[in-house]
């Protein structure tokens, strides 16, 4: 089997104490769509925080392509592709959606040494970008965050990470607080973010959205991976909900095999 | 929004508040005293208004990276003094005091900047810190006497900062230029340069702007600095002009400067701002002192219109702020 595109071996982290992972392995393939799901306290925000580099893990690798790494900053894990999404936490609502999107990045018009941004190119590629993640009204470039809905804000973050070939974007709770419209919206932007050749971790309380959008379920509980190759088509959301709230392993082992068999 | 007409986007614009009340006063001082608008007057309303306004439009950077400097009228105070000191005992010439003076600046404005963003302490309390610690130094070392300042006379540095000359009946400042200089430059920086961009994300999302990259603390740390030198270039620049050097001068303008720069419409919570505002805002509280005055209010009455119209205006920049908000 090939490489997958980032690997998770054997991750701990504690708090004190308190061990929010224990072992955890966890890998995501080139151009897949991860549901990440679990209970509240299972581990997941604590998995997506290590892979992210917002908290160092205790013990474990990581490996992108094969090539060990090393998270010591957010920045670290952008550097090597690995872009996260929380909502309403990545944009500066102020900013128009252009001057977002190429923050910290803002191409220069010559000569450099006045500094200035080229804001029309900034204008002409976020035009197109929008376009591409499918945002179907009409809007402008110069338009500010503050005045764009929750999933329209979602599709610039979304829009951002695949402009700068983030590898992998991780979405936390994408759909919280959304509409039906709005959210068919998102789950319609990381499709296109798939088609395009990114992966995703989708990670959402609404185990729905989950099913419409993912082509694998990953499953956590009490800081462990307990099933990690569920695939939506073979199974429905009553049983991913027990898996959720706990059977014994073998139970999970012949749900996953029964899913197979029947794939094959 | 863009189908909207010039006028409602005009309408829409932070400036659109300030400008409409700059032109109110000015129609209703001259109403009242047509003397004014005269050549004498608005040479004198100038002359002062650019040594507060170069403050003012530093501190418009500052506040829109989310920051605020209340030093910077005890370093108003400080610079002269220490220009002087160091002329009057002959270790220095007035230019290498000055040099020294700007230099010293910048040391405060970088423990100021490393305060806030390396400690984690608000903005507010070090700098509150740094203006007792800088206005009593000033004090200390003058034992509270103006300093002397009377061979200033021919130096080229005084020449070049308040040398004054008459464009027909009007008497100008060679400082009204150097205002005129920082705020295009800096309208500049905050406007179209990637700075800019930077300032305003580390005001209005810091940590976004880390995630991006961006070096927030950075940024900070040179706009602390850059508002402690424009205070202390105003304080050395209002000493030229007066000949004066008193240890006790820009008490109570680091509030009149970010009245100035809140009135103009930049968000006192950081991540919007501008300098067009901030020169209206300059303007109004000026000509309101020295409109005041001139029909016959009494002086001491002058804070509360200062008080009425900074309430006033941020009732409309936040009844804007939540039309923009629902998209209107």
């Amino acid at each position: 089997m090939a490489e997958p595109l980032v690997r998770m071996e054997n991750i701990r982290k504690s708090y004190g104490r308190v061990q929010a992972l224990v072992d955890a392995n966890f890998h995501v393939n080139e151009r897949e769509i991860v549901g990440l799901l679990g209970d509240n306290g299972a581990g997941k925000s604590t998995l997506i925080k290590v892979l992210s580099g917002a908290v160092p893990l205790t013990s474990g690798d990581i490996f992108i392509r094969g090539k060990k790494v090393d998270f010591r900053s957010t920045s670290d894990a952008i550097a090597h592709g690995i872009e996260t999404i929380y909502q309403d936490s990545a944009l500066v609502t102020q900013l128009s959606i252009a001057r977002n999107l190429f923050l910290g990045r803002e191409p220069i018009k010559p000569p450099r040494f006045l500094n200035r941004m080229d804001q029309e190119a900034m204008n002409v590629v976020a035009r197109d970008l929008l376009k591409q993640v499918g945002i179907s009204k009409n809007i402008p470039p110069t338009t500010p965050i503050g005045s764009l809905s929750g999933g329209e804000r979602q599709a610039v973050a979304i829009a951002r990470a695949m402009h700068f070939d983030s590898d992998l974007i991780i979405l936390d709770e994408p759909t919280n607080n959304l509409g039906v419209a709005e959210t068919q919206g998102v789950l319609s932007f990381v499709r296109s973010a798939r088609d395009s050749g990114h992966s995703c971790i989708f990670i959402a309380h609404n185990i729905h959205h989950v099913f419409q959008v993912v082509d694998r379920i990953v499953v956590m509980r009490r800081g462990k991976v307990v099933a990690d190759d569920i695939d939506p088509k073979n199974t429905n959301v009553a049983e991913v909900e027990r898996i959720i709230t706990g059977m014994s392993d073998e139970q999970i082992h012949d749900a996953i095999v029964q899913g197979k068999q029947s794939q094959g | 929004m863009e189908n909207s007409s010039i006028i409602q986007r005009s309408i829409a614009r932070p400036e659109f508040g300030p400008f409409v009340l700059l032109v109110v006063e000015l129609a209703v001082f001259w109403g009242f005293n047509h003397d004014f608008l005269s050549p004498q007057n608005i040479s004198n309303i100038l002359a002062f208004t650019v040594e507060l306004g170069l403050i003012a439009l530093a501190m418009t950077l500052l506040m829109t990276s989310g920051e605020f400097d209340l030093s910077v009228g005890s370093l108003f105070g400080f610079s002269p003094v220490l220009m002087w000191t160091l002329f009057n005992s002959g270790l220095t010439s007035l230019e290498a005091g000055f040099v020294v003076a700007l230099l010293v600046a910048a040391f405060i404005g970088l423990v100021n900047g490393w305060f806030v963003t390396q400690l984690k302490i608000p903005s507010f309390l070090v700098t509150l810190g740094m203006l007792l610690v800088v206005r009593g130094t000033a004090l200390f070392v003058t034992n509270g006497f103006p300093q002397r300042t009377w061979s200033a006379e021919g130096s080229w540095l005084a020449e070049a900062l308040v040398g004054d000359f008459f464009i027909g009946p009007f008497r100008i400042y060679m400082s009204l230029f150097w205002f005129i200089a920082a705020a295009i430059a800096l309208g500049y920086v905050l406007t179209q340069s990637r700075t800019g961009n930077w300032i305003q994300a580390a005001g209005g999302n810091p940590n976004a702007a880390k995630a991006r990259g961006v070096n927030v603390s950075g940024v900070k740390i040179g706009l602390f600095i850059l508002s402690s030198i424009m205070a202390s270039l105003a304080g050395v620049i209002s000493s030229l002009r007066t000949s004066a050097a008193n240890p006790n001068s820009g008490t109570g303008y680091e509030l009149e400067v970010i009245a100035m720069v809140v009135i103009g419409g930049t968000a006192l919570t950081g991540g919007r701002g501008t300098i067009i505002g901030t020169v209206l805002g300059i303007l109004i509280l000026r000509v309101m002192r020295n409109g005041i005055v001139l029909i016959g209010v009494p002086g001491l009455a002058y804070n509360i219109f200062i008080g009425a119209i900074i309430l006033g205006m941020m009732a409309l920049h936040s009844w804007l702020e939540r039309r923009h908000q629902a998209g209107t």
